[in-house]
């Protein structure tokens, strides 16, 4: 009897690792990203684990306000998964692959707060969160432009006000402006 | 008995150094001090090689560190511009919803 406690207790704790694993796991690329990559004409990939982050954390130490903000950002994530497209014309993609690409990462435990759809000009953007005990622990974003699609992973404690911060530092306000938050729920946008 | 004492005694008795012996022990110390000099200078050397070493593995390391750490944050900033472009997209997107929706 004794031996069978010791044996179901260690099965339990065998089939629960891999669970634990894959709550703060980044995910495999998808056979999507590929196809994308080899068509696009610049491609940017970043994959940054929980150990990684902290290595660059430490190097966001200092007076530089924008290191500490950049710092106060990532301390504590799990993990950040991005990937960048771009392509020199457009109807290098299709809307099955973005399909595709979305369902790869899409799943029970992801909340969708913005669905944005242009069907005119094949634009999408997809917002998503992960939530436990009422907060925010991972975020996903897809964003689909004629020429351009990104895929943005963010595991950990994260939320869109703190992302907001990202216009106050300098070197990522891009030319298009700052970010201003307007997230709506469930929206079926322009279709 | 007495016979033990007797060579026991004999053994301890005091006896006066070879006349040689000083002499010997003088030679071998002239012969032997250049060579201890020049083992000073090996080890003084060998010690200097294995500072010099010991640094320069630390620099090494702590430049290799350096660059790993700098590259580590171009990552994170290149995945938060990308971040920040594509939340600008939506928020873009979404301005121009609610201008349409106002129409």
């Amino acid at each position: 009897m004794k031996n069978r406690i010791i044996t179901f207790i260690f099965a339990a704790a065998a089939l629960s690792l891999p669970a634990l694993a894959q709550a703060t796991q980044l995910p495999a690329p998808s056979p999507i990203e590929k196809e994308l990559a080899a068509r696009a004409s610049s491609v940017d990939e970043v994959t940054l684990d929980k150990n990684t982050l902290a290595f660059a954390s430490s190097f966001m130490n200092g007076k530089d306000k924008d290191k500490a903000e950049t710092r106060q950002l990532i301390d504590g994530l799990e993990g950040i998964y991005v990937r960048d497209y771009e392509f020199d014309k457009e109807g290098q993609f299709d809307t099955g692959q973005i399909e595709q690409l979305r369902k790869y990462y899409e799943s029970a435990e992801w909340s969708s707060i913005v669905r944005e759809r242009v069907r005119k000009t094949g634009e999408s953007t997809d917002v998503m969160v992960k939530m436990a005990n009422g907060k925010t622990v991972g975020m996903f974003i897809l964003d689909v432009e004629p020429k351009e699609v990104s895929i943005v992973l963010i595991l950990g404690p994260i939320r869109l006000e703190d992302l907001s911060k990202l216009k106050n530092i300098s070197g990522l306000d891009s030319a298009l402006g700052g970010v201003e938050f307007k997230t709506k729920d469930k929206k079926d946008g322009q279709q | 008995m007495d016979e033990f004492e007797q060579e026991l005694r004999q053994a301890f008795a005091r006896q006066p150094a070879p006349p040689s012996l000083k002499n010997r022990i003088l030679r071998n110390r002239r012969s032997r001090a250049p060579q201890s000099h020049a083992h000073l200078w090996q080890r003084l050397a060998a010690v200097l090689v294995l500072t010099l070493l010991l640094s320069g593995g630390f620099a090494w390391h702590q430049r290799e560190r350096q660059r790993k750490g700098e590259a580590a944050r171009q990552q994170v900033l290149l995945a938060l511009r990308i971040t920040n472009h594509a939340l600008n997209h939506m928020n873009q997107q979404l301005a121009a919803h609610g201008r349409a929706n106002q129409k």
